[in-house]
């Protein structure tokens, strides 16, 4: 019997290792340990052998279940991996191939730096306000320290829409419109689409956006406002970039400044881009004129601010090197997919 | 404001060089926006001697030069000029040499005799009779005296000097003179400043015997000053005078229209000069125009006249257009003998709009609307007369008629010291505040920290402690303000609902494959035409520009698709085969026309597409999603937009308020525009999205027992909307239905011609327990007999 279940076992081995599917070895444990295998069969015959011989026969062909039973498990395993590769194999595909479009759409780039822009004074603490773009004359010229026939209104050709309304040709007519709403501490910012009677070309546009800052409050100073300033330039421009005041006139801040700063493209040495100087103009800035806030009912004994109009055009156009306004709103989408 | 650098030297000391010197002015406030380096464009062309002229051969006009250009070998030059003698000195260009304009002069052979450079006129080298006595002259330019061989032009013929362009502010019109930049320059650089100090002979005589001067608005003209010359001399101007005139961009006329024109660039006040015996009843009338009236200006135009604009009349007529332009009549001609002088303030914002009434513009009137200094009438004056004395134009009679209505008191303003650098947040030492506002003529007095501040009226525009502060500042440094971080109390900013609501409705439209596009806020007047939009329809109520850049941008959009179609265009021209877009701005509503008070701005946005795979239904679904992302509830109804395709376009009405109007573009509308395929709009009133209060979401549970799904294949009419069938279905399965899902609609064979066969599946399930037999039966019928009942038959 010994002898029996070394036969079937070696044969067994030998035929679960030249298995080459999962079918044969499914055969073979059918054959061996099925219901009627050979194993199977010997153990149906342990009965006839002697209560003393039974124990050791009884391991010894249990020994011989198990040993298959991991022999045609291992194989079993070894086939589906083996055929698992296989059909991967036969499924490689050329990585090549062109994507299947996810087609994301896209922020105008002009947004994109308002967006910009928002975050760097939100974070700040500014709020975010809107103001009309049909403006009275009131608003946008005269409670801005520019009366009728001043020279200033010289400055901005203004599209007119009837004697007292205008497209407003600044934001800052939004400062009035806070100060009246507002009690100080103010902090608020105006982003903005405005208007002047430009003709169009690669850098003027009769429509353009802008963004307007103001802050009043008790003790607010120029070292303030160019504080502000400067955390808005590194935020924009990188962290190295430096800010320069030059002293300039609006009619609505005293004193007023022109606002520069260093050319990022040649950090201040001089290129093309700066034309030279080291320098870029980005926006106007001042403390706020005391006939404005008077204007609004602020007494500028107590109160001072500052206010600041950036244009983002320019801001965006100098970022992504676009070197035609117009570009902006003519909308091809092979423009507009770059941003 | 153009000044040759080498005026300014007449009244300031300059130890800097010129780039240093506009450096240092910019930083003070006075933009540079050209330096101009006189005969900058002229390179090798030198002062050279004639040693001999020969005939040419091959020509009778030409001739050979043998000339000493300083070289050591004579240079052959050959010449077409015919006013050149041996032994005269002249301008040789060189080979490789520039002329103004660029021109290039090499070596080469004329009529086959080698030339080796160019003699030059006057004009070749850019110079004008008051650059240069002959310059104007038809031929060679004959140097004066007998420079060396070899000398740079530019220094034989003293163009040696700068033109600066310096940008004056609308708040320093006291600049807009030599004078008044002269006199920054001395603060800034902090060198010696001189006005001349006007000294003139007399003739005698009374100025009352000869004229008499009546001023009846003294609110338009607040001071005028009259002076009368006899026996004018009138001549050239010396070439000082010219070149100061030429640079600062006025022509030289003669002695005494130069000099009128050269007191207005000094001193910033214009003159006008009359001829006396012009001046009827020599009386003169500086009154309003009346009705009627008309005046011939110098320049030969004949103006109409309004009562709002104030002329300077003689005896009878007007004589000159005050502060803009003189009369014809009474112009200053070679033959003129006696001169009246007029220094006068008009008030600015009556020159202003005299000026944009009638189209003129000139340096005086320029000058008066930003504003003159009624001191400064006096002074100018003076210097007139100094120069008649001293260029000997004429005899001054005796006496100045000098009319005013009062004049005013210096400004006095009393300030600390803190009060005004509190503005600034940077230390100054007081008593340099108190130097430096004296240096710029504010007369000032330091007491501890306050400050007695006189400010003349020449610098009308300092009112307190803000001007006086930015004064200190530009001349004390901008570069010693530091920045200091924002203070106050940490607060975040907030944005407007409105902006959070839009910025999520364009991720959505992001996410869905759309680009943001930006787009004129004005419209051709004409658009609303081209879509075909009924004469009733309020869109057309456009609020026009009353000063539009031209026709295609003259009114306010009343809505956003016009742009679109437009944007639409451009991409289909340019062979984009397909696109999403949308944009987000706002609509401009009148509250009645013509306008009198701000129009609604309201929040709109327009969507675009095009392309193969587009259709109503694409569109449909970016529009649902917006709705859904509003909190919207939404329906659709047929519409009948005129610029949209008949059968497709749609209404769409959120929580049962009209909000958006979608559809295919009609082909004649798309052909207006050169669209040649198939175009889908939609236009959103995003104002009443917008107000839509979004639900708070709360967390439902997931399902826990199992959906049933049923489909119902039915037979319709083939006009019934499958809305319709869609509704019965929601209603007949009442709280069950879970979702429905339209799987087929067919019609063609096999189906009854007018019918078609729609198929949906129906998902049913309730929270509470799987499903029984008998409650799927009974929300079965209750479809069926819904369905039924609006007219559509169960397929068995």
């Amino acid at each position: 019997m010994k002898e029996k279940l070394k036969a079937i076992k070696a044969a067994a081995q030998n035929a679960i290792a030249a298995a080459d599917s999962e079918n044969i070895i499914e055969e073979l444990r059918v054959k061996y340990l099925g219901k009627k295998g050979e194993l199977t069969a010997i153990l149906k015959q342990m009965g006839s052998l002697s209560p003393e011989e039974r124990p050791a026969m009884g391991q010894l062909v249990n020994e011989a279940k198990q040993e298959l039973e991991t022999l045609i498990a291992e194989k079993k395993e070894a086939l589906k991996a083996k055929a698992t590769e296989l059909k991967l194999k036969a499924e490689t595909i050329d990585i090549t191939m062109p994507a299947k479009e996810i087609n994301a759409g896209g922020l105008h780039p002009l947004n994109i730096v308002i967006n910009d822009m928002i975050d760097i004074f939100q974070s700040m603490g500014f709020d975010v306000v809107d103001g009309p773009e049909v403006e009275t004359d009131y608003y946008n010229f005269e409670c801005l320290n520019v009366p009728a026939d001043h020279p200033a209104r010289d400055m901005q050709d203004t599209f007119y829409l009837a004697e007292n309304l205008l497209l407003r040709t600044q934001t800052s007519a939004a400062q009035i419109r806070t100060m009246e709403t507002r009690k100080p501490p103010i902090r608020v910012i105006c982003p903005g689409r405005v208007f002047r009677a430009d003709e169009v070309d690669a850098t003027h546009s009769p429509v353009f956006h802008q963004l307007e800052g103001l802050v009043v409050d008790k003790g607010i100073t120029m070292c303030d406002l160019k504080g502000v300033l400067e955390q808005f330039a590194r935020e924009i421009y990188g962290s190295d970039t430096k800010v320069r005041f030059r002293p300039s006139f609006f009619p609505f801040t005293e004193p007023s400044v022109e606002v520069d700063v260093s050319c990022s493209e040649c950090g201040g040495k001089g290129c093309r881009v700066c034309k030279g100087a080291g320098w870029i103009e980005i926006l106007g800035a001042g403390m706020v004129h005391p006939n404005v806030l008077r204007c609004c009912g602020i007494d500028p004994d107590v109160y001072s601010g500052f206010a600041f109009g950036i244009g983002i055009d320019r801001i965006t156009t100098t970022r992504y090197k676009i070197s035609d306004i117009r570009l902006l709103f003519e909308n091809d989408k092979r423009f507009l997919d770059q941003f | 404001m153009k000044i040759s650098l080498n005026t300014l030297k007449y009244y300031v000391d300059i130890n800097v060089p010129v780039e240093e010197l506009c450096d240092r002015m910019v930083m003070a406030g006075f933009e540079v926006e050209d330096i101009e380096k006189q005969g900058d464009e002229i390179k090798n062309v030198v002062a050279a001697k004639i040693l001999k002229i020969a005939p040419h051969e091959n020509s009778d006009h030409l001739q050979i030069c043998s000339m000493d250009t300083g070289a050591g070998e004579p240079v052959q030059i050959v010449t077409g000029a015919q006013n050149i003698h041996e032994g005269d000195y002249v301008p040789a260009a060189l080979d490789n040499s520039y002329l103004p304009g660029g021109v290039h002069i090499v070596s080469g052979k004329l009529r086959g005799v080698e030339s080796n450079g160019m003699l030059c006129s006057g004009k070749e080298l850019g110079l004008t009779e008051s650059d240069y006595e002959g310059a104007e002259v038809n031929g060679i330019l004959i140097l004066k005296g007998e420079p060396t061989p070899g000398t740079d032009i530019r220094k034989v013929i003293g163009l040696d000097d700068y033109i600066i362009d310096f940008k004056i502010t609308a708040n320093r019109p006291d600049c807009n003179c030599f004078l008044g930049v002269a006199k920054e320059i001395s603060v800034v650089l902090g060198t010696k400043f001189t006005a001349p100090k006007p000294e003139y002979k007399t003739a005698g005589g009374n100025i009352n015997d000869y004229i008499s001067i009546d001023v009846r608005n003294f609110d338009l003209c607040p001071r005028y000053i009259g002076r009368v010359v006899k026996n004018l001399r009138i001549k050239e101007s010396p070439e000082w005078m010219k070149k100061a005139i030429t640079a600062s961009g006025m022509r030289p006329i003669n002695n005494i229209v130069d000099i009128t024109n050269f007191v207005m660039l000094e001193t910033g006040q214009p003159m006008h000069a009359f001829n006396y015996n012009d001046i009827r009843g020599h009386k003169i009338i500086v009154r309003n125009a009346a009705e009627g009236e008309s005046i011939t200006t110098l320049d030969g135009k004949e103006h109409k006249l309004t009562p709002d604009m104030l002329v300077i009349a003689d005896g009878e007529q007007p004589s000159c257009l005050a502060g803009v332009m003189g009369g014809k009549e009474s112009e200053i001609e070679n033959d003129t003998t006696d001169l009246f002088l007029e220094s006068a303030k008009f008030r600015r914002d009556n020159i202003r709009h005299t000026c944009r009434a009638l189209g003129v513009r000139t340096e005086a009137s320029s000058r008066y609307e930003r504003g003159t200094d009624i001191m400064n009438v006096e002074y100018a004056s003076e210097r007139a007369l100094q120069l008649i004395s001293d260029l000997d134009a004429g005899d001054i009679i005796d006496g100045t008629i000098d009319i005013n209505d009062g004049l005013p008191e210096d400004r006095i303003i009393n300030v600390t010291t803190d009060k005004i650098m509190e503005l600034i947040g940077v230390d100054v030492p007081d008593e340099k505040i108190a130097d430096i506002l004296n240096s710029l003529g504010l007369t000032t007095v330091l007491n501890g920290k306050e400050l007695t501040v006189r400010v003349p009226s020449i610098r009308d525009d300092i009112e307190g402690r803000a001007d006086l502060a930015e004064e200190v500042m530009r001349i004390y440094g901008y570069n010693h303000i530091v920045g200091t971080p924002m203070r106050g109390d940490v607060v975040r900013g907030k944005k407007l609902p409105e902006r959070i609501k839009t910025d999520k409705i364009k991720a959505l439209l992001c996410g869905a494959g759309a680009r943001e596009i930006a787009t004129y806020s004005f419209i051709g007047s004409g658009a609303v035409d081209t879509l075909l939009l009924d004469k009733n329809d309020e869109r057309r109520n456009q609020i026009k520009i009353i000063n539009p850049l031209g026709d295609e941008y003259s009114v306010m959009r009343t809505q956003l698709t016009t742009s679109m179609l437009t944007v639409l265009a451009t991409n289909i021209s340019r062979k984009i085969t397909a696109g999403r877009f949308f944009e987000i701005s706002k609509r401009f509503i009148a509250k009645s026309l013509p306008i009198t008070e701000q129009p609604d701005e309201l929040a709109t946005m327009s969507v675009g597409i095009y392309g193969k795979d587009e259709d109503f239904f694409t569109l449909k679904g970016i529009i649902e999603s917006i709705m859904k992302l509003c909190g919207a509830h939404t329906e659709y109804e047929r519409s009948t937009e005129p610029y949209l395709h008949p059968g497709r376009q749609a209404l769409v009405k959120a929580n049962n308020v009209p909000a958006a109007v979608f559809g295919e573009v009609h082909p004649a509308v798309a052909e207006e525009y050169g669209i040649d395929c198939r175009v889908y709009v939609a236009e959103i009133k995003l104002d009443i999205l917008l107000q839509i209060n979004k639900r708070k979401t709360v967390y439902k549970p997931l399902p826990k027992f199992p959906a049933v799904e049923r489909d119902f294949a039915m037979l319709c009419d083939s006009d019934l909307p499958v809305g319709t069938l869609e509704k019965a279905i929601i209603k007949g399965a009442g709280r069950l239905l879970e979702k429905i899902e339209l799987f087929d609609v067919y019609s063609g064979a096999q189906i009854p011609e007018g019918k078609k066969s729609v198929a949906y599946s129906v998902w049913l399930r309730s929270a509470d327990g799987t499903l029984t037999d008998t409650e799927i039966e009974a929300a079965s019928s209750s479809i069926i007999k819904n369905l039924e009942s609006v007219g559509a038959e169960l397929r068995k």
